[in-house]
């Protein structure tokens, strides 16, 4: 089975041989001992040391069994615990290193130990990079650190992060675990870095708004076809322009510049669905009705989205020549025309037999969706 | 070691070029008796990699018309030492810096030759590359001041989009010949396939894809690699090799379509070839070839039918099989090459050794990608009725020359004094200051084979591999050939060819 063109490692062997089988049968037992000592500890509450590295050794074997990853955190909550208690005396060693970390003491052993469990997963997350378990184990650790521990700390664990998930992402730019982390992380270093009272809020250096913009720009052109990054470009542009504190005519310049982005893209490849979505978005944020789309151009009214729905109607009017085949294209254009209809009623842009020569067009691409084409005709009242 | 005199083998094979090794690295778990020679005192017989001196030497023995050397692939071999005229600027580096190819080719991600080597387990003893970037160097419009253009080749739908150069129109009429090349083979394009294949390229684009200015064909032209000129390359030629490089791109790598060996290519493939097979017990002598093969008229019994080779010592082995290819038989069973002939076909090629590390030519393959350590250019011939040059670059990455440098290798189907003028035109045009320039120069000719009958037994017992053409690009039908002489050696129901376990005791990483 293939994710994104990625073959996944198949966990069953195809080697029957009696050799084989008789080891897989002894790693059946072993796995199956392991299971029944660790949940045993764990009903006993045993959080020892020995139980946290049996509870590692199942996870490695297993890292979907997420009953165990619950355990771990229960061991390492139990751990964080005692340890911030801060009975006994730390070693002259510990404390050593914590000055060095600035730190204290008790607040270093468990910087220490969610860093050793961070480096824990990172084999695991290689391996299983789409098993929603070890994104949420990571989750918690910075979650657990941020915390805990001061913000300076905690803010360096975020940056790993960070540089961690844009190397995911490099192997697979279209695995949506990795975006959603991204924004994640994202958000976390933004909070942690306007928290510190140094007076930069002002300048905006605690938002990393235009950093993570230039990346969805570099990742759409390492790959087109990247709903993820489309979707993550889109949600930045409302903060992106209040950030960069646009005015009316720069707002519009942003805009127009999408627009021409995306049209590069549509003439290069009109197959591609993720494009159309971004085009759509793009065209929602000028359509005052469309509350889930926060509007870039201000002000935005009637008469702005008249205009832009007249001129991408034209442009996506050209761009079937030659792609007559594109089903996406027709789509467009009668969900555009519809709403210019709309907004400024007949006699404009596109008459009615024009979208009704779409209609049918579409109809004979895509006669699968034979009852919603029925469903458009009617509503355009023929 | 002794004597080879009257020693007895299952298989004598003669030349340790690359179809010879592969089928020795194919028989070599066989526990056949094989004796492995080549008449050079050198690996690799017209794959071969050679240094400085041994260039030299080289070009000693193949320059002229080779008269004396009828059975040679080369002839007309001349050295150039330019960088003596520099005087104070780059310098050549010590002769064993280098490692020159004599037959460089490109071997594309989905060749059949790459599973056969991690199937036979010799891919952890070589080194792949990725080869990069195309470039296309297209001639100045008649009139116009002679500066050529480099420009980079689109391999695909995110390079189109990122070109610049291309308008709207391009891109869609590019992307559109694309998508078509994508499934040329499907049956939905059958059709237009049969209407398209015998129009030349250039024609069809412009009639059926609306691309209209010559600077969008050229790079297309560019991937498919044409031995003969624009207007005589045709759709049928064309397409196919364009989806092999487009098909190939990101199997290993995004951004990249082929790959070369590692320290003087497929030399080094026949070397690992050859170590698999003296480690499986065959026998390796250097300087030794076939002089003759005969046949006893009446034999009585195995012993007596098998071959008697007579080698260049004078030593008399028998064999129940001989394999080589044309130019290592003795011409008993094979037509030698008539390098005399004045219409025989010739490759025109020239190794040059340039003074700069040409970065350009060089950007990594895609965001955090791999720096390739190959670069095709493809140069255009003022006045379209020539084959156009095609010049595979190799960076000191290669391991074929020391840091700073870049080996040239240029070949082109016509006249060898369009090799130097094309290499010029790259090194003006890569917009280095000072421009770059050729430390040293090596000239030669590659002839084609004659028509030789296919992997035909043309004798009992005598199996003939096809040479490695003169071409660029290794074919897959190198494998297929050895594949075919594996089975006449091993019998027809023989099962696994190049398929090996891992030899106990040996390490291998995954």
């Amino acid at each position: 089975m293939q994710s994104h063109g990625i073959p996944r490692v198949a966990a069953t062997t195809l080697d029957k041989s009696e050799q084989a089988r008789n080891k897989e049968r002894k790693q059946i037992i072993q796995y199956q001992a392991l299971e029944r000592d660790v949940v045993d500890r764990v009903k006993a509450k045993d959080y020892s040391d020995t139980t946290f590295q049996l509870t590692s050794q199942l996870l490695t074997q297993n890292p979907e069994y997420y009953t165990i990853w619950n355990y771990r955190r229960l061991i390492l909550q139990h751990v964080f615990a005692r340890e911030l208690a801060a009975d006994e005396e730390p070693s002259e060693q510990d404390s050593a290193a914590a000055e060095k970390a600035n730190l204290p003491p008790a607040q270093h052993e468990v910087l220490l130990l969610i860093k050793e469990d961070l480096q824990f997963l990172i084999p695991l997350l290689k391996q299983y990079p789409k098993c929603y378990w070890i994104w949420n184990h990571r989750s918690w650790l910075l979650g657990t650190a941020t915390k805990h521990l001061p913000a300076h700390s905690a803010v360096t664990l975020w940056q790993a992060e960070l540089g961690l998930v844009s190397k995911m992402l490099g192997l697979d730019s279209r695995n949506f675990h990795g975006w959603g982390y991204r924004r994640e992380v994202v958000l976390a270093i933004e909070r942690l870095n306007s928290n510190g009272d140094d007076g930069e809020k002002g300048s905006g250096t605690g938002n990393m708004v235009e950093s993570e913009f230039a990346y969805t720009t570099k990742m759409i052109q390492s790959n087109l076809s990247n709903f993820s990054a489309w979707h993550y470009r889109s949600q930045l542009i409302p903060r992106l322009l209040s950030s960069r504190k646009a005015d009316t005519n720069t707002r519009r310049e942003f805009l127009d510049a999408e627009f021409e982005l995306i049209t590069r893209a549509l003439y290069t490849d009109p197959y591609d669905q993720s494009l159309w979505f971004y085009h759509q978005y793009l065209m929602a944020t000028l359509n005052p009705s469309n509350a889930q789309a926060l509007p870039v151009l201000d002000p935005c009214g009637r008469e702005e989205h008249a205009r832009y729905l007249e001129r991408e109607i034209g442009s996506v009017r050209e761009m079937l020549e030659g792609a007559e085949d594109c089903k996406y294209i027709y789509q467009a254009l009668l969900e555009y025309s519809g709403l210019h209809l709309e907004v400024e009623g007949e006699g404009g842009e596109v008459a009615l037999g024009e979208m009704r020569e779409w209609l049918r067009e579409l109809r004979g691409i895509d006669p699968l969706r034979e009852g919603r084409w029925r469903d458009l005709e009617r509503k355009m009242g023929s | 070691m002794d004597s080879l005199d009257n020693t007895s083998w299952d298989v004598v094979v003669t030349g340790t070029g690359l179809p010879q090794s592969l089928l020795v690295l194919s028989l070599s778990r066989s526990g056949k008796q094989i004796l492995h020679i080549d008449r050079n005192d050198y690996y690799g017989g017209d794959e071969a990699v050679l240094s400085l001196s041994e260039a030299e030497q080289w070009v000693k023995n193949h320059g002229g018309d080779a008269s004396e050397r009828a059975d040679s692939t080369y002839s007309h071999a001349t050295i150039s030492h330019l960088d003596a005229q520099e005087g104070g600027a780059k310098k050549l580096g010590f002769a064993r810096a280098y490692s020159l190819a004599l037959a460089p080719h490109l071997v594309y991600a989905r060749s059949n030759l790459l599973p056969a080597v991690v199937s036979s387990r010799t891919h952890s003893q070589l080194e792949f590359q990725a080869v990069g970037s195309w470039f296309t160097i297209t001639a100045p419009p008649d009139g116009s001041p002679p500066r050529s253009r480099l420009t980079r080749v689109p391999s695909g739908r995110e390079d189109v989009f990122r070109d610049d150069s291309l308008d709207l129109r391009a891109k869609r009429s590019l992307m559109k010949f694309l998508r078509f090349v994508a499934s040329y083979d499907e049956e939905n394009e059958q059709q237009r396939m049969e209407q398209l294949k015998s129009l030349p390229l250039s024609v069809a684009l412009k009639q059926h894809f609306g691309m209209n200015s010559t600077t969008a064909v050229a790079p297309l032209l560019a991937l498919a690699l044409p031995t003969v000129s624009e207007i005589e390359t045709t759709v049928e030629f064309a397409v196919p090799k364009i989806a092999r490089h487009l098909r190939s791109i990101g199997i290993f790598g995004p951004g990249f379509s082929a790959v070369l060996p590692k320290w003087g290519g497929l030399a080094e493939i026949a070397q690992v070839a050859c170590r698999a097979c003296a480690v499986g017990g065959g026998v390796y002598v250097l300087g030794k070839g076939v002089m003759n093969a005969t046949r006893a008229e009446d034999a009585e019994d195995a012993e007596d039918s098998k071959l008697r080779l007579e080698l260049t010592g004078g030593e008399k082995v028998t064999a129940q099989w001989l394999v080589g290819c044309p130019p290592d038989l003795p011409h008993t069973i094979s037509t030698p090459i008539p390098s005399q002939a004045s219409s025989a076909e010739y490759m025109a090629k020239n190794i040059s050794i340039v003074s700069s590390p040409l970065t350009s030519l060089f950007p990594p393959t895609a965001e955090g990608g791999v720096i390739p350590a190959g670069a095709v250019i493809w140069v255009e011939v003022a006045g379209s009725s020539s084959p156009s040059v095609r010049i595979l670059v190799h960076s000191s990455e290669s391991g074929e020359c020391p840091a700073g440098q870049c080996v040239l290798y240029a070949s082109l189907r016509g006249d060898p004094s369009i090799l130097d003028t094309a290499v010029q035109h790259l090194l003006e045009s890569v917009g280095e200051q000072p421009t770059p320039k050729v430390l040293w120069r090596m000239q030669y000719r590659h002839y084609t084979e004659t028509e030789q009958p296919r992997g035909t037994t043309t004798s009992e017992g005598v199996v003939m591999l096809q040479s490695l053409s003169t071409d660029i690009v290794l074919e897959d039908d190198v494998l297929t050939d050895v594949e075919e002489a594996w089975r006449k050696i091993m019998g027809e129901r023989a099962e696994g060819f190049m398929k090996f376990e891992s030899r106990e005791g040996v390490e291998e990483d995954e």
